[in-house]
């Protein structure tokens, strides 16, 4: 354990190392200027005194490997800079906005996992029957349908028309209703096929003939069988969707205003707020390498062979 | 019969699951505000038991309620802050917490306090405070120091400022309306518990980073006191967004609605929409070190054929009117005629050396007369109106080559565009000094169109002059007859701001200057 401990460290700081050297580099050669998309937020120009005095003051108008070198030796003493727009901690602010963000990806994931295992669970049980043609449908419409559009179709169908629920904002859980299944529903459906898929491949294996000679009912092969070696690959994709999901989701949190980290990024880019922008890239490398570290603990768990490897 | 390891399995994945559903709820279930948690404060548009309640979808998503940082504008519109001078509906300076002003010479004002004004601490405002807060206002504001231009604040009595600055600066008046001079108590800004202490008739309640300002009625305030007992401004920056929450009746009022959607309201009985001219004004720069457009005729016909009609109606929805200068006409200085071309289009090229070849295109030297038109996402009506454009040169035989940036300030700097979409705030405090002089300058870096004119530098200098009304306008329509005479611009359109409004809301006027929003006169019906 401590030797997987160790080599997961090491991987995350080489990971950390390469992708935040590589959004330095990609975010200075990007075009836009920080001092003037900051002084002209209002179409309002701004004067070259201005300009100068700002761009010194972020230090933009050191030669650009003076720059790497200032930030390299931030990230590694901890200090992940100060936020161009707010003045304020990068590591505070993203600390701020991860609560939300969490709390919509649990919600989300939430969703997704019930969908996935309910419908691949009962879809599996009768091939061809009423519950596998509904999942099949939902797997075709949450593969097609983009989050945005289905975002904007629930919120007129139980805000607009029905009144039912609040279109955005983060107050109470009726506001996370929406978001979260926006956010889940699609993948859901799309994973219970996977799930389905799985569970009528592993139908066939020796072990569960062999279950069924012993006399197991249906019940006990389907879930302790079949389901055991079947859920694998998709606690993988719950991994990496939860990933997805923890690193902020920008266009669900943009069309609900949901004050999380993906929004918070997209600003940042559109603001070429460089520390945050930067900030946030290692620190959705940590939450990413964290749950994959989750996702194989989980899997070992389930299936010991896996130590082994 | 289950194996051990089986179990194991079980009761760690079901482990997993119990957590992840915990965190979900955890967060749902808690109606407590913080700052840093980002729970929002409840705020629904209805009546209570308190007083009335105003809902508005904002646009923007300030970063902090500090006035004299980058969200000025925002903590204006929420009615917590004002100015020593405000702007009126004609976009003259009048008074507010100056009760009037004096020009004792060039470059020396003394401005006249109102009495009996407290800060939302409960502080008394004096010449002292005010004098403090503009210094302050001036050193974190790039803009404000660029406005006002001051050498020296001194108090000269207790409800008397003498203001000096380095050059005559006849705008100063008027740019002491711009939020970023919002006066407000020094001392409160120590404490980094509370909210700026502003003189506004709302005080800040509560701000919820990335979710919304909460204000609430001010009842020291000296003038007429706010009719609603709160209203919160909630950051939906996306359009469609705030248009659902405007439909769903979560919000009573919304800013920014899009012109495409404006139709959709008009036909709710439930809402109306509510528009107001604008300062801004959408346009086309040309590149005057362009091979074509460095010509002043090419740059003429180029203008004599954009279809402005056409755009104010088809791309505009009517949101918007025709413009002739960079100014729109309800600014006194903004009733500008355009310059009407001697001659027709194809008499002007011709006489400039351009035939048109069998295909109908436009040829010089054996150049086809094609232009890189750079246009940017941000605005999306600026590339529906760069295609319209586009489309109606092709009709006349010019070449037209749209090309999208992702960052258009970027693009203008280098060399490889002829003209492009752009737009400009021309006169955010209903003078045109500031952005003529950032605009015009040959030195600055805002001059996109790299165009020079000594004659035209020269009548900016003589403006800082200026002192009366009618002088200072005058010499504007001069500057203007040049712009308009070379014409570095072609000005397009000067849309209008658009507002989706529940019936029952009152004292919602929209403003050409875009500050005011909630005023002590916003009200909403019960």
């Amino acid at each position: 354990m401590i030797r997987f401990i160790l080599e997961r460290v090491a991987q995350l700081l080489i990971i950390v190392f390469v992708v935040s050297t590589l959004t330095f580099v990609l975010m200075r050669l990007a075009p836009g200027d920080p001092a003037t998309i900051l002084l002209t937020a209002h179409n309002v120009p701004a004067s070259e005194e201005a300009l100068t005095t700002l761009r010194q003051e972020l230090g933009l108008n050191e030669p650009f490997h003076i720059q790497y070198v200032n930030w390299l030796r931030d990230v590694f003493t901890g200090h992940w800079g100060t936020s161009y727009v707010s003045k304020e901690s990068v590591l505070a602010e993203l600390w701020n906005r991860l609560p939300a963000t969490v709390e919509l990806a649990a919600a989300g994931f939430a969703v997704m996992t019930v969908l996935t295992l309910g419908l691949g669970l009962a879809a599996s049980l009768k091939i061809s029957g009423p519950l596998d043609r509904l999942g099949r449908l939902f797997a075709l419409l949450g593969s097609s349908i983009p989050s945005f559009w289905l975002g904007f179709l629930l919120i007129y169908l139980f805000s607009v028309r029905l009144g039912w629920l609040p279109s955005m904002g983060r107050e109470d859980w009726t506001h996370l209703v929406l978001p979260a299944l926006t956010l889940g529903a699609g993948l859901g459906a799309v994973q219970a096929r996977v799930l389905r898929a799985q569970m009528l491949e592993l139908g066939d294996r020796n072990f569960v003939k062999a279950a069924k000679a012993r006399g197991f009912s249906r019940m006990h092969i389907l879930f302790f069988e079949i389901f055991k070696h079947a859920v694998l690959p998709i606690i993988t994709l719950l991994g990496t969707n939860l990933s997805f999901m923890l690193a902020g989701n920008v266009i669900v949190e943009t069309i609900f205003s949901w004050p999380g980290l993906g929004k918070y990024f997209i600003d940042a880019i559109t603001q070429r707020d460089y520390p945050v922008i930067q900030g946030y890239v290692i620190f959705a490398v940590f939450l990413i390498v964290g749950v994959q570290c989750l996702v194989d603990v989980v899997q070992t768990a389930i299936d010991p062979r896996l130590r082994l490897r | 019969m289950i194996s051990n390891h089986s179990r194991r399995s079980w009761l760690i994945c079901t482990g997993v699951m119990l957590l992840l559903a915990v965190m979900a709820l955890s967060g749902c279930t808690s109606n407590k505000t913080s700052n840093s948690s980002g729970k929002d404060e409840n705020a629904s548009a209805q009546q209570t038991a308190t007083g009335k309640k105003l809902v508005m979808a904002y646009t923007w998503k300030p970063s902090g309620v500090d006035p004299h940082g980058d969200n000025s504008w925002d903590v204006m519109r929420s009615g917590a802050g004002e100015t020593l001078v405000r702007l009126n509906e004609k976009l003259e300076p009048v008074a507010w917490l100056a009760k009037e002003w004096k020009q004792d010479s060039p470059t020396v004002w003394t401005f006249s306090l109102q009495d009996k004004v407290t800060f939302h601490n409960g502080k008394s405002m004096d010449a002292a405070s005010v004098k403090a807060s503009l210094l302050r206002s001036i050193e974190k504001s790039h803009l404000a120091k660029d406005l006002l231009n001051v050498k020296s604040i001194d108090v000269s009595g207790p409800l008397a400022l003498k203001i000096t600055t380095n050059q005559p600066n006849a705008a100063l008046v008027s740019n002491l309306a711009d939020p970023s001079t919002t006066v407000l108590d020094v001392a409160s800004m120590k404490d980094e518990q509370s909210y700026p202490a502003m003189t506004g008739a709302f005080k800040i309640k509560a701000f919820n980073k990335d979710q919304s300002l909460i204000v609430e009625r001010y009842d020291g305030y000296w003038g007429e006191k706010a009719r609603l007992a709160e209203a919160t401004m909630k950051f939906i920056t996306d359009g469609n967004s705030r248009l659902m929450a405007l439909q769903s009746g979560e919000v009573d009022v919304a800013t920014d609605i899009p012109v495409d959607n404006a139709e959709v309201l008009k036909k709710n009985d439930k809402l109306q929409v509510l528009s107001a001219p604008s300062l801004r004004t959408h346009m086309l720069v040309y590149n005057m070190e362009s091979p074509v457009f460095k010509d002043a005729a090419n740059r003429k016909v180029v203008d004599s054929l954009i279809p402005r009609t056409s755009i104010v109606s088809a791309v505009m929805r009517g949101f918007g009117t025709e413009a002739s200068s960079p100014f729109p006409s309800i600014l006194p200085f903004g009733k500008v005629e355009r310059k009407a071309l001697d001659g027709t289009a194809d008499q002007l090229l011709t006489k400039d050396g351009w035939q048109k070849d069998a295909q109908g295109t436009w040829t010089k030297q054996g150049k086809p007369f094609e232009v890189t038109l750079l246009t940017f996402p941000q605005r999306p009506e600026l590339s529906v109106m760069a295609e319209v454009i586009q489309s109606q040169l092709l009709k006349e035989g010019i070449q037209v080559k749209i090309r999208k940036v992702e960052n258009i300030d970027e693009a203008l700097t280098k060399n490889d565009w002829d003209f492009a979409m752009y737009s400009m705030l021309t006169a955010h405090t209903g003078e045109p000094q500031y952005f003529m002089d950032m605009f015009y300058s040959s030195q600055s870096e805002a001059n996109v169109s790299r165009y020079s004119s000594k004659p035209l530098e020269s009548i900016l200098n003589s403006l800082k002059l200026a002192k009366d009304t009618a002088q200072r306008n005058a010499v504007t329509l001069q500057a203007l007859d040049i712009i308009n005479t070379d014409l570095p611009q072609s000005f397009i359109v000067h849309p209008d701001n658009v507002f989706g409004v529940k019936k029952g809301v009152e004292g919602f006027t929209p403003h050409p200057i875009e500050y005011y929003y909630i005023t002590a006169q916003s009200d909403i019906a019960e």
